[in-house]
């Protein structure tokens, strides 16, 4: 139907304005299209192409980029290095003008060359602290640095001046804020032996301190980080210690109740090695009483203290033959 | 279990072959006596060589005879060692060699000197053996016994005190005291070893007892009787041994007090005294510890500081505890810490292994018992490297040789 209907249309178009019905027409349908392609031009067998030519994909032609030859043939020889590798950084083969080489292979072989040497890029280096970049640096921080106090030159004198060392951590970050919550912590160091006792307030200060002395090392510690600031936190630590000090030579009433059992050393003067050794000495004696030598009871405390050996063991035959008045 | 047996084999085969030996020479001995004068093998003057000492005497011993052994005449050991205090190996050497010879050793003589030289009216001074196992502490001790004897003191000789703690014979109730535990048997066999030791000194000094002793209704042992009387009730009547015991030491120590007797206390494996755990069980299965024991107490007591005239002579050793206490031989260690208590202050005095010249002077002696007859070169570096030098190893390693 739709055939005869375009025969009787196109006497018509023929006759007054071809372009037109041709466009009109063409809405229709394809078919007729083609057969009107054929009525025009018959020589040539044309291709359907049904894309227009601008959607065709064009073949990407991949443009490769120019590599430059590495920047370390044209280095000079007297350039700042502290410029090419100013910071931490991992390897580039590219900006270190070293032959370096590193890697495992088969025996006999070289070590792989440093360029796409991930061995290489995998270990830290220390390129960016050569001498001369750690010089420029103090050089540059120097004018914010007082000069060392006079009379305090050597570890011991400062040592023995200032006794507390307070070690305190300040950190660089970037968050909205900049206040880090370990910056607030204060260690508090210093060596029991600057702090002066008795032997009752060194027992007491050390209960009281507990795992806070290192006994290897005889070094105090106090680390203070509850309060919400540095100052408070340091104000803290300092307190902790003058209380432990203080508190220790208090002696509380009960204290007096601590029996043998609950001595943590063995004490010749508390102990019936001290009767034995005086009712020995003062046999059928009258008048003035005999008191075991401070040697004896020295051995007597370091055998049972520090545990027997060969030496102590001598020790106190020494003293005992000497006591009793065998030896000669 | 087979090297054991045959270790009896063996022993059984040198004691046969050694047997004979002996038969031979008693029947030539027995020809030339039909020749010739009799042989007075007691009264010959003892042989004397670089290991010999002619010094019989344990009190005249001095560093001269350092690493040289001494013969202790037979009638002596069996009066003083018939009831133990040498090592049954050691004993058994002795029956093989056929004479009783000692090594004088420097701890030994270390003890005579301070013996010799302590003040008898002061406070009795408390002597402590120790060493390492098989080192000599209790020959050390048999010498110094010997000194003992021959110098009149009375001997309180416990030849090894963890065997009442081990193996007692038996155990009883004790009927004196509530939730104590006797041991009859061993208390009774103690009091003969004590009568065979000391019989003769006893007889001599006539000590007499100071009060009455009441044992039942119908025994007892008045005030004046003589110590002897005392130790064959003892004997006599084995439930009242340990008793008896108790009551002898406290005899003793009053008596030496009163400077009429000088008593030597000698006591190996002193620390099984103050070890908790002994084999003995009470009526309710329980262990019995060695302060509920009544033998216990009395030597205790005797080797307290509160009497005078005598000496005490002990021994700590690690054999006389039980497995988990062997860790080391130091006296502090075995005795623990109510021990040490007990004693101080006491004289430690310890005894190693061979020195080198002692060690030769054994391989001599053994050479010279034809003990050893097997003599490839350089057989003494082997012995000396696989004993250490010490003396029970050398004793045990030469056994076969």
């Amino acid at each position: 139907m739709a055939t005869n209907l375009v025969r009787l249309l196109e006497g018509s178009i023929r006759s007054n304005n071809a372009g037109v019905a041709q466009r009109t027409l063409r809405v229709f349908s394809s078919q007729q299209q083609q057969s009107e392609h054929s009525a025009e031009d018959d020589e040539e067998f044309r291709v359907l192409n049904l894309r227009t030519v601008k959607q065709q994909a064009r073949r990407r032609v991949i443009k490769k980029e120019v590599v430059p030859p590495p920047r370390t043939t044209h280095m000079p020889v007297d350039q700042d290095w502290t410029a090419v590798w100013s910071g931490p950084r991992s390897f580039h083969p590219a900006s270190v003008p070293l032959p370096l080489r590193q890697g495992y292979t088969e025996r006999g072989a070289a070590a792989p060359s440093k360029y796409a040497n991930a061995e290489l890029m995998k270990i830290p280096n220390f390129l960016h602290l050569t001498p001369p970049a750690i010089r420029q640096q103090c050089e540059a921080i120097k004018k914010f640095c007082t000069p060392w106090p006079k009379g305090l030159e050597s570890e011991a004198t400062w040592k023995a001046i200032f006794p507390v060392e307070v070690v305190t951590t300040d950190y660089c970050h970037s968050l909205p804020t900049i206040r880090h919550p370990e910056a607030r912590r204060v260690t508090i160091t210093l060596k029991l032996s600057d702090l002066k006792f008795d032997a009752h307030a060194k027992d007491k200060f050390l209960r009281l301190v507990g795992d806070r002395y290192n006994q290897e090392t005889g070094v105090l510690t106090f680390v203070a980080d509850r309060c919400p600031t540095r100052k408070q936190n340091y104000d803290y630590a300092l307190y902790l210690l003058t209380a432990c000090y203080h508190e220790s030579f208090i002696t509380e009433p009960w204290e007096a109740s601590k029996s043998e059992a609950d001595m943590e050393v063995y004490l010749f003067e508390r102990n019936k090695a001290k009767l034995s050794a005086e009712a020995i000495l003062n046999w059928n004696a009258n008048g003035e009483k005999q008191a075991p030598s401070a040697t004896y009871a020295d051995s007597v405390e370091k055998l049972i203290n520090e545990g027997e050996n060969e030496y102590n063991i001598a020790k106190y035959k020494e003293e005992v033959l000497k006591m009793l008045k065998i030896a000669n | 279990m087979f090297r054991k047996q045959f270790g009896n084999l063996s022993r059984v085969s040198t004691h046969l072959s050694r047997n004979v030996l002996a038969a031979r020479v008693a029947s030539r001995e027995a020809e030339m006596s039909t020749n010739a004068a009799p042989a007075e093998a007691a009264t010959a003057p003892p042989v004397v060589n670089e290991f010999r000492t002619g010094v019989g005497n344990p009190g005249e011993h001095s560093d001269v005879q350092i690493g040289k052994f001494y013969t202790i005449p037979m009638e002596e050991k069996k009066q003083i060692f018939s009831g133990g205090g040498l090592p049954k190996q050691y004993e058994q050497q002795i029956k093989t060699f056929t004479e009783a010879c000692l090594m004088v050793r420097s701890p030994a003589l270390e003890l005579l000197n301070y013996i010799k030289r302590a003040d008898l009216s002061k406070p009795v001074v408390r002597y402590v053996l120790y060493g390492d196992n098989g080192v000599g502490k209790t020959l050390s001790m048999a010498h110094v016994l010997h000194y003992g004897m021959l110098n009149d003191f009375l001997l309180v000789h416990v030849p090894w005190a963890p065997n009442w703690m081990k193996r007692p014979k038996e155990s009883a109730n004790s009927a004196s005291q509530e939730g104590f535990i006797d041991l009859p048997f061993d208390a009774a066999a103690w009091l003969v070893h004590f009568k065979t030791q000391n019989s003769k000194l006893l007889e001599r000094l006539q000590l007499k007892t100071s009060k009455e002793y009441v044992w039942s209704k119908r025994e007892s042992t008045p005030a004046g009787s003589s110590l002897i009387e005392l130790v064959e009730h003892g004997i006599a009547r084995i439930k009242y041994a340990s008793e008896t015991t108790a009551a002898l030491i406290s005899e003793l120590k009053q008596l030496a007090t009163a400077g009429q007797c000088k008593v030597m206390v000698a006591i190996d494996g002193y620390n099984a005294f103050f070890h908790p755990i002994t084999r003995i069980f009470s009526d309710n299965k329980q262990r019995v510890s060695p302060d509920r024991i009544t033998l216990t107490q009395p030597f205790l007591d005797i080797t307290n500081y509160d009497w005078t005239n005598g000496v005490c002579i002990l021994s700590v050793d690690k054999i006389a505890m039980t497995e988990g206490y062997m860790e080391s031989y130091l006296p502090r260690y075995l005795l623990g810490k109510e021990g040490f208590e007990h004693l101080d202050p006491f004289v430690p005095v310890h005894v190693g292994n061979y020195t080198e010249k002692e060690f030769t002077s054994y391989i001599k002696y053994y050479l010279d018992r034809h003990w050893i007859s097997k003599t490839q070169p350089g057989f003494e570096e082997q012995l000396k490297f696989m004993s250490n030098m010490n003396p029970y190893t050398l004793m045990q390693l030469v056994r076969g040789l």
